[in-house]
């Protein structure tokens, strides 16, 4: 009989770490019952499971036995390691939360070889497309399927194409958009990075639908590693035959060329990316006309998202229908996205359209930091807003996103608990497209600059009442009257902060406070004489000077020399150090 | 290289991508590379070469467990698969050693196991 091994893991972050008492009865239990010889006992470090007790996994049969009791140790060493039985009451039926589509190569293929992509069955999709389907049963399949842009409109991505087939032109473009800028977004990286084939796949299969004989991966300058591996893919695939003349021996002809991207967020907005590969000056200019009418050397062009292209080799190759039997009614298929912020395992997570916010938060990305409750979810980066607390049981989905006042974005999500500041937040936000305005239109330029000197005035402390009109009405004007997505959605954060957060506000207005303790020119740090022990901590440690004493007189805090920067907070054993 | 041919992309075995029965994989997007999977990357091929172990390691794209990265994913032959986040070039020579070699497990490193 095959040596067993269980797997031992507390997952309650709230309590005690009962590993080791387990551990303890576990391995008597064993050596009690004489079967040290066909099973050991391992504790781990992880095993993807949270808040459900104490766990085990007993190996080779994978069963997961989850919310354990002493008790329950004596049971599982009777019947399931010496009599090979399930115990059906304490089973945990693993449902992975997790849907891996276009994330299902990164990660277990090596990016640098194209047999490793063709052993995972690349390029099945093309040659089906290439031999046996006409450009409309292309466009017909996407309709099926329901797939929508993933750089953040929502765009059905049948329509983009369709428009651009339509076209009569000698000349057609596809353009590939990697200008990934969303602070903490890095979904489309690691696409490129991991699975690049997939891209270039789509890619082809985009030109062969619209007509088109040449692309452009679009790609920032900031991603060199997704750059080089592109470009590695690139040359294995003209040597390999899929790139060039006569692919796959049809008579389609398709070449590739990447452009980088130099690092402004602007560029992401597709009129912009189209001047800046012409190389004019990276500058949105008003639509329509639309890129799939006149778009890059006025030809007509399609831009799709990364996330958007590595879709379509699976959608191909299982069909349109297959693809739209996923997700909800109107937003089909999956999701990659970026989960950052205060939750305890960060990271890249796929998970099909319709999953509720707090089961990715709370299910795969194991819930908030230091056992804090959570405040708010920010998805959709600088162009997105905030969803409260009240709404996390809400489905993803690109509508119920935006009745929320937020967006899906290219797939940010940053979870924000009770320590932070939302009058913090719109600000960091704000600062960051205030510094990517192109300052070609004016409500963009100035608004955005006078929304900015709002919010530091009220995190200042010297807010008034009228700043939060003003507030909105600066807001509105950008979202009525900018050139491009950039200004339009920049005053996002600032909406829907105030639509959900007015209190805060109010607090930082009226009574000059900042519940979160983030806004520095609202926080005082005090030490109070009957809990400081007069160690001197505090004192050693101020980087400013501002601590005052001695440790026979004990210790005060100037509050003139006072930087606020919170070490003195953070250093003191006895919380004799507060903040208000 | 050869031109491939539809008949090349149909062909081809998908049991190739599981690289036989012993590999090592190491996660090498910029998450990866930004927490240190070069130098494990590196000290892998190097050790294994020095101890004479021979198994096959390549490179990998994200797994998305980005907040335990660098992480090193084992396949021996009569062992689980199991992934080793946190890896570092201690551990790494300690995955060759005792992984690889004595085909026993490093517990603490252990993120999930299959």
């Amino acid at each position: 009989m095959q040596k067993k091994i269980i797997y031992l893991k507390d997952t309650d972050s709230t309590q005690q770490d009962r590993v080791n008492d387990f551990y303890t009865l576990f391995s008597n239990e064993l050596r009690d019952t004489n079967l040290i010889e066909q099973a050991s006992v391992v504790r781990i470090a992880d095993m993807g499971l949270y808040e459900k007790g104490v766990a085990v996994k007993i190996l080779p049969e994978n069963i997961v036995y989850t919310g354990l009791k002493n008790t329950d140790v004596k049971k599982i060493i009777e019947e399931t390691i010496k009599g090979n039985k399930v115990i059906k009451e304490s089973l945990y039926e693993k449902k992975s939360k997790q849907m891996r589509a276009v994330l299902k190569n990164c990660g277990y293929i090596d990016p640098e070889s194209l047999e490793d992509y063709l052993a995972a069955g690349g390029y099945k999709a093309l040659a089906k497309v290439l031999l046996e389907m006409k450009p409309e049963q292309v466009v017909e399949e996407l309709k099926k399927s329901g797939l929508r842009g993933r750089g953040g409109a929502g765009y059905p991505t049948w329509m983009k194409w369709n428009f651009a087939r339509g076209m009569n032109s000698p000349e057609k473009y596809v353009i590939c958009n990697g200008d990934e800028g969303d602070p903490g977004a890095y979904m489309d990286r690691s696409v490129l990075e991991g699975d690049p084939h997939s891209v270039l796949e789509g890619m082809i299969i985009a030109g062969y639908t619209i007509g088109s004989s040449k692309g452009y991966f679009y790609i920032r300058a900031e991603y060199p590693l997704a750059v080089e591996r592109v470009q590695k893919a690139i040359d294995q695939a003209v040597e390999a035959g899929l790139l060039g003349n006569n692919i796959l021996g049809s008579n389609y002809s398709f070449e590739l060329e990447i452009r980088l991207g130099a690092g402004a967020f602007v560029c992401g907005e597709e009129t912009a990316l189209i001047a800046s590969i012409e190389g004019k000056r990276g500058t949105p200019h008003p639509r329509p006309p639309y890129p799939s009418v006149k778009g890059l050397w006025e030809k007509p062009t399609i831009i799709n998202n990364v996330e958007t292209l590595a879709n379509i080799p699976q959608l191909i190759f299982g069909g349109g229908a297959k693809f739209a039997s996923i997700g909800t009614e109107k937003s089909k298929g999956t999701k990659v996205f970026a989960l950052t912020g205060k939750v305890k395992n960060s990271g890249l997570v796929e998970v099909p359209m319709g999953i509720t916010i707090r089961e990715i938060i709370f299910d795969i990305g194991g819930g908030i930091l230091n056992n804090r409750s959570i405040k708010a979810v920010q998805t959709g980066g600088p162009s997105g807003g905030v969803i409260p607390q009240e709404f996390l049981d809400t489905p993803v989905d690109y509508e119920n996103l935006g009745k929320l006042g937020s967006i899906m974005g290219s797939g940010g999500m940053i979870a924000i608990d009770e320590t932070d500041c939302l009058v913090d937040l719109a600000k960091f936000y704000l600062k960051f497209c205030v510094d990517e305005s192109c300052g070609k239109c004016a409500p963009c330029r100035l608004g955005g600059y006078q929304l900015l000197h709002l919010l530091e005035k009220i995190s200042e402390g010297k807010g008034e009442m009228e700043d939060l009109d003003k507030l909105k009405k600066i807001s509105y004007a950008m979202q009525k009257a900018s050139l491009c997505g950039l200004g339009q959605s920049a005053s996002n954060p600032v909406f829907s902060t105030i639509r959900y957060f007015e209190e805060e506000y109010k607090k930082h207005i009226i009574e000059k406070k900042c519940p979160a303790g983030k806004c520095k020119a609202l926080i005082y740090f005090k030490i109070l004489p009957p809990k400081c022990k007069k160690c001197g901590l505090c004192f050693k440690n101020c980087p400013s000077a501002a601590i005052l004493g001695s440790r026979e007189a004990g210790y005060v805090i100037d509050p003139i020399k006072c930087v606020k920067c919170g070490l003195c907070f953070d250093v003191c054993k006895f919380k004799a150090v507060t903040k208000e | 290289m050869k031109k491939i041919t539809k008949e090349d992309i149909e062909k081809i075995d998908p049991l190739k991508k599981d690289l036989g029965k012993s590999w090592i994989k190491v996660g090498m997007s910029t998450c990866g590379v930004a927490a240190g999977a070069d130098e494990v990357y590196a000290t892998l091929i190097e050790e294994a070469k020095k101890r004479n172990i021979e198994i096959d390691i390549r490179k990998c794209g994200c797994q998305g467990a980005c907040s335990v990265e660098p992480l090193v994913e084992v396949n021996v032959e009569g062992l689980p698969k199991v992934l080793y986040g946190r890896v570092n070039k201690d551990v790494a020579i300690t995955i060759l050693e005792r992984h690889v070699r004595n085909k026993k497990l490093l517990h603490d490193y252990i993120f999930e196991i299959n």
